[in-house]
């Protein structure tokens, strides 16, 4: 990433997008909408002193969702360009409120929040798309309960909390649990701040809330308007004291998520949705356990599949290794349905092809193995780059040159082909970049002769 | 005949594709819809079969 950074053949336009291509294979004219970041790209150093001030907290996508972010951000801690964005939808400056603190403790003065977008034309001979792909959304298939059970996550979601630089720094903290400390967070705040209301009232009568309480149920204040306001802040008190307790008490008990299962097919190889194999998600999971065992070695992981596909160098040995080493069991057969237990713990119920029984286990935690899906924006990609898409919804290619669209002169490479994993996404990707080369080298050859 | 280059998407595919061409001496524009570009794979945080960290 850094290469493409400061490599001087490469001028990078992050957080932009493409908004017509006119012209053809060695002459196209693509036009490319640079969005407005509200931050000055050349004056930012990305230091952060933006997102340490600004108010506004934002779920943080980048982490799937399951840590936060300010409205002032930069899209992941060693992202290229290191440039802080600021999100016009959740900026209070720019939605009309009284804010701009990130204008203030900016020393590049790099904030400019009346930046517009900017339109940029591009002369090209050739276009790669590299587009990529969506992780299928899980919430689809309604007897898996994504979403529903908070200890059902996708790999990507599970892929963020293994990340040392994760919301969780690595720690395969439940869900459910993060939930519940994220609660006993706010109630701590409203208590102290409860708290230090009572010490007022208790230091201007010289009482202690609890005895004046208990005083005042015997009705000795009656009338005493100061006196009911006390009584009443000192009921609010309980009010938060009492959960804060219990959930402060259930909050010991938690522990990491030691008991996993992998749902595989989650999307893919189901003709509901989408009928092909994505290829890659047996390894991920399989990585994802060996992952998780290293973590923590007492963890163990039941992968339930139709079948494993490990096809690839290496691959089929590192699933026996999982096995053999990292506590993994492999479960042929599919997940009928997922319930929560108690306990948060969701419960598979699946049925074992080898035993011929109908089967249900509680697990920690359950990682959805989603399908390779073609990009939300696919469509409208195509339109813009006149080139079609296959009935998967991919970008279509033909067989002899299996990385050229249907409209010369643009390649594509990587999961906006098809589904598959990274060595073959970075060996495509070499392929269409030759292909590329290939067409305008070869006219230039052609004019000197 | 124009012989710059313009890529869509900054995902591993995308990054490959523009080293490649730069190093043959194309001039490369890389266009990426996010703020940073590293795509799904900077989100990982160790691949297989090696386990060797991502991007």
């Amino acid at each position: 990433m850094l290469d493409v950074g400061r490599h001087p053949n490469i001028e990078l336009m992050a957080y932009s997008e493409v908004d017509k291509v006119e012209g053809e294979a060695g002459a196209f004219k693509v036009t490319v909408r640079r969005k407005a970041r509200y931050v000055d790209e050349d004056r930012c150093t990305g230091c952060g002193a933006c997102a340490e001030k600004c108010p506004t907290v934002v779920s943080d996508a980048f982490n799937e969702g399951l840590g936060q972010r300010r409205a002032v951000y930069s899209w992941f801690a060693q992202g290229i360009p290191s440039t802080h964005t600021i999100d016009a939808d959740h900026c209070r400056q720019l939605n009309g409120k009284k804010c701009g603190i990130c204008k203030k403790v900016c020393q590049a003065d790099a904030i400019d929040f009346e930046q517009q977008d900017r339109f940029i034309d591009i002369d090209a001979g050739a276009i790669i798309v590299a587009s990529g792909y969506d992780v299928f959304d899980a919430s689809r298939i309604p007897e898996y309960q994504y979403r529903q059970i908070p200890n059902v996550i996708t790999a990507i979601e599970f892929e963020r909390l293994l990340s040392a630089s994760g919301p969780t720094s690595g720690h395969l903290h439940r869900p459910s649990d993060l939930a519940v400390e994220e609660e006993i967070k706010g109630l701590e705040k409203k208590a102290a701040k409860a708290l230090k209301m009572l010490g007022k009232f208790e230091k201007k009568y010289e009482k202690g809330s609890e005895e004046f309480y208990l005083e005042y149920r015997d009705g000795k204040y009656e009338g005493d308007e100061d006196r009911r306001k006390w009584a009443e802040k000192y009921e609010a008190y309980l009010a938060v004291s009492g959960p804060l307790e219990e959930m402060k008490k259930e909050a010991e008990a938690f522990d990491v998520a030691k008991r996993l299962a992998f749902v595989q097919c989650v999307g893919s190889r189901d003709f509901r949705f989408y009928p092909f194999c994505s290829g890659y998600c047996c390894m991920h999971s399989i990585k994802e356990a060996i992952i998780a065992n290293e973590h923590e070695p007492e963890t163990t992981s039941v992968i339930f599949g139709m079948d494993i596909r490990a096809v690839g160098k290496g691959f089929e040995e590192y699933k026996i290794r999982g096995g053999n080493q990292s506590g993994i069991s492999y479960i042929r057969g599919r997940v009928a349905e997922i319930v929560e237990g108690p306990g948060h713990n969701p419960v598979v119920v699946y049925e074992d092809t080898r035993e011929r029984k109908v089967m249900e286990q509680a697990f920690d935690m359950v990682i959805l193995a989603t399908a390779c899906a073609p990009s939300r924006d696919v469509e409208g990609l195509a339109e813009i780059l006149g080139i079609e898409i296959n009935r998967f919804g991919f970008f279509q290619t033909g067989t002899s040159q299996p990385l050229d669209t249907t409209r010369p002169g643009i390649f594509t490479c990587g999961c906006a082909h098809g589904p598959m994993d990274i060595p073959e996404s970075v060996a495509q990707a070499s392929g269409a970049a030759a292909r590329a080369a290939q067409i305008l080298t070869d006219s230039r050859m052609r004019k000197a002769s | 005949m124009n012989r710059d280059i313009v890529v869509i998407g900054g995902g591993i595919a995308g990054i490959q594709s523009s080293l490649d061409l730069a190093e043959m001496g194309f001039k490369v524009y890389l266009v990426e819809k996010l703020p940073s570009i590293g795509g799904k794979m900077a989100q990982l945080d160790k691949t297989f079969p090696t386990n060797d960290c991502a991007i």
